[in-house]
């Protein structure tokens, strides 16, 4: 390990009526970055972020965009009862970000950023 | 190739020789036949208007396998765009038909397929994703019309597949040999099955490990050997082959989609049109995004039918000289607010669909369900406010035959008559389509099709977020310890 503290930032989509509690899944995702001593919390809006965990109630991740991904080299997404589209219990969520955050860890230097999701960008047929 | 006209699809009908058989006869052409002709014809609608200009931009798109330009029905979805294209489409197919056009079945399992299949492989290291990839080409490749078929008999239904005492109630493998599997059983109400080319077969419900023999997944042409197609009675059906045309209402399509008992008496299927066998896991999967896709669609196809309702109504409004009365324009104005609420739901739920692992993206299921949900009710509150309209001369009009008797024509003519100016041809043609619209088989499709209403229920019940709901109510009402957010 070198001295190289991960930043991590949470970002939520606002949850307007999401499957599962983000809120909840936040909470514990600070507490666990807090207590990790390769981790740092930080802000949405510092300059040197490395992981954006981008917190989304349902499937529909609606706050997976091109801008919040922007923020930082790497991100994860949470999607309702999924991380990066793999699905789990809603319990085990906190427990596979934390695990994701620190394979970057590991690394000792954040690595390349997740895929974008896949959506084309054509736009809207008129009817 | 990637697309064809109608009459290509006409001529692919003529080619197949299924077994059909309708009211005690042994059917050779469903394309020449009256009983199914407005069938073909709605369904053809859907390869024509593909190549028309005012409609291309709705009904073709781009494959994401070979790029080339492909007709809508054999696409799968990548993106909420093409959701809610599909939703458009289906209205405007559903505004120049008046009725079902049933591609959408065979489209929606195309697109449940596309993803549970590798779901399945990623778990189990399976060869279902590449083998449904190669079909999908083939489909696409041949613009082919495939129907949905996962309807089963279902017997008792307080018992599971593997526990009724009958086995056959249930489609199953009843035995897998080195070239493929032998499969038993029937499928019901299903649309589309005389004139689709194929079938995709897929299980109906949620199943157990006892089930396994149950969860069967694949393609079966529509002359496979052992298939045998029983088509279905429906409203007013005599009329189509009595030689009257007005009286049908709507000649050219026909009140509502064409839909048979398919029994599947020992057919054999080869392993490259096999898309699940034995995975009980997913077949809960496959239903579900399947009766999404689905459910997805009746606030398109249905809203296109409404246009055309409120439109009879309006226009035979006019012919009786009702149109300036208040309450007939309330209720009009109702019929267009039940009808774009249908729109709003289907529009919605596609416009919060989402990418699923496979990378083709599904519709919300929980607005789906409630799109359709909303159809159950809604188009049958239409069709009361058009029949209330209408008034009686609906279910007592005259014959047209009658009306085309020497001496018994010029008094039709003359008591079917109302405002100055206007035959009583146009009523007596507008009244046909409305009864066809709104007695029948035609209302019961709104109630049963893609799931009756309790199958909408019981995915609403397991996709509301019940605690959390609960927990802003408490918190607002400051009932225990909330967290405070802001």
């Amino acid at each position: 390990m070198t001295d190289y503290k991960l930043n991590v930032t949470l970002k939520y989509c606002g949850s307007c009526n999401p499957l599962i509690d983000p809120f909840q899944v936040g909470s514990r995702l600070k507490e666990a970055i807090l207590n990790e001593p390769g981790l740092k919390l930080v802000a949405p809006d510092d300059k040197s972020i490395d992981v954006v965990v981008i917190l989304c109630g349902c499937p529909r991740a609606c706050g997976n965009k091109e801008s919040i991904r922007r923020l930082a080299k790497n991100s994860i997404v949470v999607a309702g009862a999924s991380v990066d589209q793999v699905p789990m219990a809603e319990k085990e969520l906190p427990a596979q970000v934390m695990q994701k955050v620190r394979s970057f860890c590991a690394e000792g230097k954040p690595i390349s950023r997740s895929p974008a999701p896949a959506r084309r960008t054509r736009r809207h047929q008129p009817g | 190739m990637g697309m064809i006209r109608g009459d290509d699809y006409r001529e692919a009908l003529r080619r197949v020789k299924p077994e059909i058989y309708f009211m005690g006869e042994k059917i050779d052409s469903v394309a020449d036949h009256p009983a199914f002709i407005p069938h073909v014809n709605s369904a053809a609608l859907t390869y024509d208007m593909a190549w028309a200009p005012e409609f291309e931009e709705l009904l073709t798109t781009k494959s994401h396998l070979t790029g080339e330009k492909i007709n809508l029905f054999t696409h799968v979805h990548h993106s909420t765009a093409d959701l809610v294209q599909k939703v458009k489409a289906l209205r405007a197919l559903g505004q120049q038909t008046g009725s079902c056009f049933a591609r959408c079945v065979g489209h929606d399992a195309l697109n449940a397929l596309f993803s549970v299949t590798y779901d399945m492989d990623k778990k189990n290291g399976t060869e279902y994703h590449t083998r449904f990839i190669d079909f999908l080409k083939e489909v696409q490749k041949e613009d082919r019309f495939i129907s949905g078929a996962m309807t089963d008999p279902k017997g008792d239904r307080s018992l599971s597949p593997s526990q009724q005492a009958d086995p056959d109630q249930y489609v199953h493998v009843v035995k897998k040999q080195k070239d493929g599997i032998v499969v038993r059983g029937a499928k019901v109400h299903i649309t589309g099955a005389v004139n689709a080319l194929g079938h995709m077969v897929m299980p109906t419900t949620s199943m157990k490990e006892a089930d396994a023999d149950y969860a069967v997944c694949c393609y079966v042409p529509v002359d496979a050997p052992g298939l045998v197609h029983i088509f279905g009675r429906q409203t007013n059906d005599d009329r189509k082959c009595s030689g009257c045309l007005l009286d049908q209402g709507n000649p050219d399509y026909g009140i509502v989609g064409g839909e048979a008992l398919v029994v599947f008496d020992d057919v054999f299927v080869p392993w490259k049109y096999v898309f699940m066998c034995g995975e009980y896991d997913f077949a809960f999967e496959l239903v579900e995004r399947f009766a999404t896709a689905h459910r997805q669609n009746y606030g398109g196809c249905k809203v296109g039918l409404a246009d055309v309702l409120i439109g009879a109504t309006y226009a035979l409004s006019e012919v009786q000289g009702t149109s300036s009365a208040s309450h007939i324009r309330d209720k009009l104005v109702e019929m267009v607010h039940l009808a774009e609420t249908l729109y709003c739901c289907s529009i919605a739920c596609s416009c919060q669909g989402y990418a699923l692992p496979a990378g083709n993206f599904m519709a919300d299921p929980l607005l789906a369900n409630i799109t359709k949900l909303n159809v159950t009710r809604n188009v049958y509150e239409m069709a009361r406010l058009a029949q209330d309209i209408a008034g009686g001369l609906l279910a007592t009009l005259p014959s047209e035959l009658d009306w085309g008797d020497a001496r018994l024509g010029k008094y039709i003519d003359k008591y079917m008559k109302s405002v100055k100016d206007v035959p009583a041809e146009d009523r007596m043609r507008l009244l046909r389509l409305i009864e066809g619209m709104t007695c029948g088989t035609a209302l019961v499709e709104s109630m049963h099709g893609a799931g009756s209403p309790q199958a909408q229920r019981i995915m609403i019940m397991r996709r509301a977020n019940w605690e959390r709901k609960k927990r802003l109510a408490q918190k607002l009402a400051k009932i225990g310890e909330q967290p405070k957010l802001v």
